[in-house]
């Protein structure tokens, strides 16, 4: 599944660089990485005998926001959970096509997918706290990495709530239960987890779905201030929200990519019906 | 049954039933109607008698135990607790009187041997059932797939029902000389002279004594420890795992950081029942113990528990004319009911302190 390498777009040559100044240009450590961090091809998933979806090709661009649109059961959070792996013990999951971080496929036999999940986080549905304390928390995925330890996670710790803007309200409590914080509170917490081992992409599913408004706009800053350091790709039934937030927008309906094109283009002109007709909010 | 119904105080029909006339709902219709609005009052009693039973029953327990052992309370002293001789006194010789209490002369009886064969043989199973039920509920849960892990499960739960007697004869018979001829020697010969290893060395007997009793116990209560650790662990909400899983980890990682700490206070509860079976357990440690009321030197010294002197000495008890030596049976019987009650309130505070995080087994965060 090896890609051509002259194929592989760079960034300098991508009709939609956020940086367009040669000089800059010449100064980017990433002017010699693909344009896109992530790229999916010819990406067909299912589980058993039913194809979930069906034949994707995605490029997500370093630095941006993606978001993933689609009524539900249109294969969003399976495409979401491919892009690390996160579908391979899933019993009966079947893959065809590839995807490539970059420019290399994630799915050869020789990839460390320990150190894939580390490039690549993670943000799920509701808030997954582990049952330790807030802090260890902050800094378990460090551990296990051993990135860090003794006195240095204590900072870690910091540096990540402080990031997620949790550290006033918890500095006093490191050592208590993260299940007594606010559902607002331990979803931040999960996405300072996520931050401390130091992501390139990190994969958001529905990640403000259980949570209220205020504390959603708390997570959406959050998340665009992680851009362009960080790239991001959200799943969101919360079609505001993918408007908002997102740089680039991917609709999915029933297994197949409907239109993919960044965000005003699909939410102002659509150029699939079945995109106009979601977007406005008369189907799904 | 169809007098249930006349003269009961409820009305006819019950809103949003639209009125149908009584007759025409079912039996079992009509018996809810009539049950509602006793049910509150018989669920609030049955809860109250419910929550006394057990305590009552401790209660009582302990207090029949602290009557029949009173003599001997008196007699034995302290030195129940303290000494080693076991002596029931000539049966056919003089009757002494201590603070009033009849006695056969020459009779002394100090229980430490069995206090301590009861806590060793104890400890030695906790200390092997707790890794091997948990190995084994983890493989079951997580690793194995389904078509292998449901009937093993269920010979796990099947191992439970065995009656002692049948693990005690299969130990005396076939482990303990299996384990005296081929592993003892071997383990006795291999073992550097060091504190706590020192207790391996040393003569290793005929295949009954503390080692045997406590690996016997053990098997008896892994499937106790290991069916209450399956279902633990199969409550354990996937998110977190996969949550760990999406930072990276490995799966023992996961096993480690997220599985074993979530279900931590239910493995203890675990262990406490475990525990509890172990150190009531008679008459398989009776059969395999080699009953010689002493401490033992070593790993593999011929001792006997709290519960297994009492099985084997009732008879001979009951020859005691002046009803010392069954009273002394009643108090080594108090002391072990203290023994385990002690055992449980310590293992609860330990719960108490696990569970700092605030975390109830099982709760779905």
């Amino acid at each position: 599944m090896a890609w051509p390498a002259s194929s592989v777009p760079t960034r300098a040559a991508g009709p939609e660089s956020p940086l367009l100044d040669p000089v800059l240009q010449a100064l980017d450590p990433d002017r010699d990485r693909p344009a896109d961090i992530l790229h999916a091809t010819g990406l067909t998933l299912g589980f058993g005998s039913k194809t979930v979806v069906a034949d994707i090709d995605a490029a997500f661009p370093r630095g941006t926001i993606t978001a993933l649109i689609g009524p539900t059961g249109s294969g969003k959070s399976t495409f979401l959970r491919t892009l690390n792996r996160m579908n391979d013990k899933v019993p009966g999951f079947r893959r065809h096509g590839d995807v490539r971080l970059d420019g290399s496929s994630i799915f050869t036999p020789d990839q460390d997918l320990l150190g894939l999940r580390r490039r690549v986080g993670m943000l799920f549905q509701r808030p997954n706290p582990f049952p330790m304390s807030i802090r260890d928390n902050v800094v378990a995925g460090v551990r296990a990495h051993r990135i860090a330890r003794g006195k240095q996670l204590d900072v870690v710790a910091e540096q990540r709530l402080s990031q997620v803007g949790l550290w006033d309200a918890v500095k006093d409590r490191l050592r208590d239960s993260p299940f007594r914080l606010s559902g607002g509170q331990q979803q931040l917490l999960c996405l300072a987890r996520a931050l401390a081992v130091g992501p390139e992409v990190l994969l958001l599913d529905e990640p403000t779905s259980s949570l209220d408004p205020v504390s959603t706009e708390t997570v959406e800053n959050l998340l665009r201030s992680l851009t362009p350091a960080l790239t991001l790709v959200i799943v969101t039934h919360n079609l505001a929200q993918a408007r908002r937030l997102s740089h680039r927008t991917m609709f999915l309906f029933d297994g197949a990519l409907v239109e993919h094109g960044t965000t005003e283009q699909i939410f102002e002109s659509p150029r699939e019906e079945h995109t106009q007709r979601y977007v406005t909010g008369r189907i799904g | 049954m169809t007098t249930i119904g006349t003269g009961a105080p409820t009305p006819a029909t019950l809103p949003g039933r639209g009125g149908r006339p009584a007759g025409r709902h079912s039996i079992t219709q009509r018996a809810a109607r009539i049950l509602r609005g006793r049910e509150e009052p018989a669920w609030r009693a049955a809860a109250r008698i419910a929550s006394i039973v057990p305590l009552g029953a401790l209660a009582f327990t302990l207090t029949v135990l602290a009557v029949k052992a009173w003599p001997a309370i008196r007699v034995n002293g302290a030195h129940f607790l303290t000494g080693t001789d076991w002596r029931p006194g000539s049966a056919y010789g003089a009757v002494v009187r201590t603070h009033g209490v009849a006695h056969p002369a020459g009779s002394s009886y100090g229980a430490w041997a069995l206090i301590a064969g009861t806590l060793q043989t104890s400890a030695i199973a906790i200390v092997i059932a707790v890794p091997v039920s948990v190995g084994a509920a983890f493989a079951l849960t997580e690793r194995l797939p389904g078509w292998l892990a449901r009937p093993l499960g269920l010979a796990i739960e099947t191992l439970a029902g065995i009656p002692s007697v049948i693990v005690g004869l299969w130990g005396a018979l076939t482990l303990g000389p299996f384990l005296a001829q081929h592993v003892y020697p071997f383990v006795a010969g291999h073992v550097p002279d060091v504190p706590v290893l020192r207790y391996f060395r040393g003569p290793t007997g005929h295949g009954e004594g503390l080692l045997t009793s406590g690996i016997v116990l053990a098997l008896m209560i892994v499937p106790i420890i290991a069916s209450t650790a399956r279902d633990l662990f199969a409550q354990v909400p996937p998110l977190p795992k996969e949550g760990a899983q999406a930072l990276g980890m490995t799966d023992a990682e996961v096993a480690r950081w997220v599985t074993l700490p979530w279900v931590r206070s239910g493995l203890v509860g675990a262990t406490i029942l475990g525990l509890g079976r172990a150190l009531g357990e008679t008459i398989a440690v009776a059969m395999v113990s080699g009953s010689v009321i002493a401490i033992a030197p070593n790993m593999y010294g011929n001792m006997t528990t709290i519960a297994a002197t009492i099985v084997s000495q009732l008879d001979s008890a009951a020859t005691d004319g002046t009803g010392f030596a069954t009273a002394t049976l009643a108090e080594a019987g108090l002391v072990l009911a203290i023994i385990s009650v002690v055992v449980n309130v310590l293992a609860r505070r330990v719960i108490a302190r696990s569970s700092r995080l605030g975390l109830p087994v099982g709760s779905a965060a």
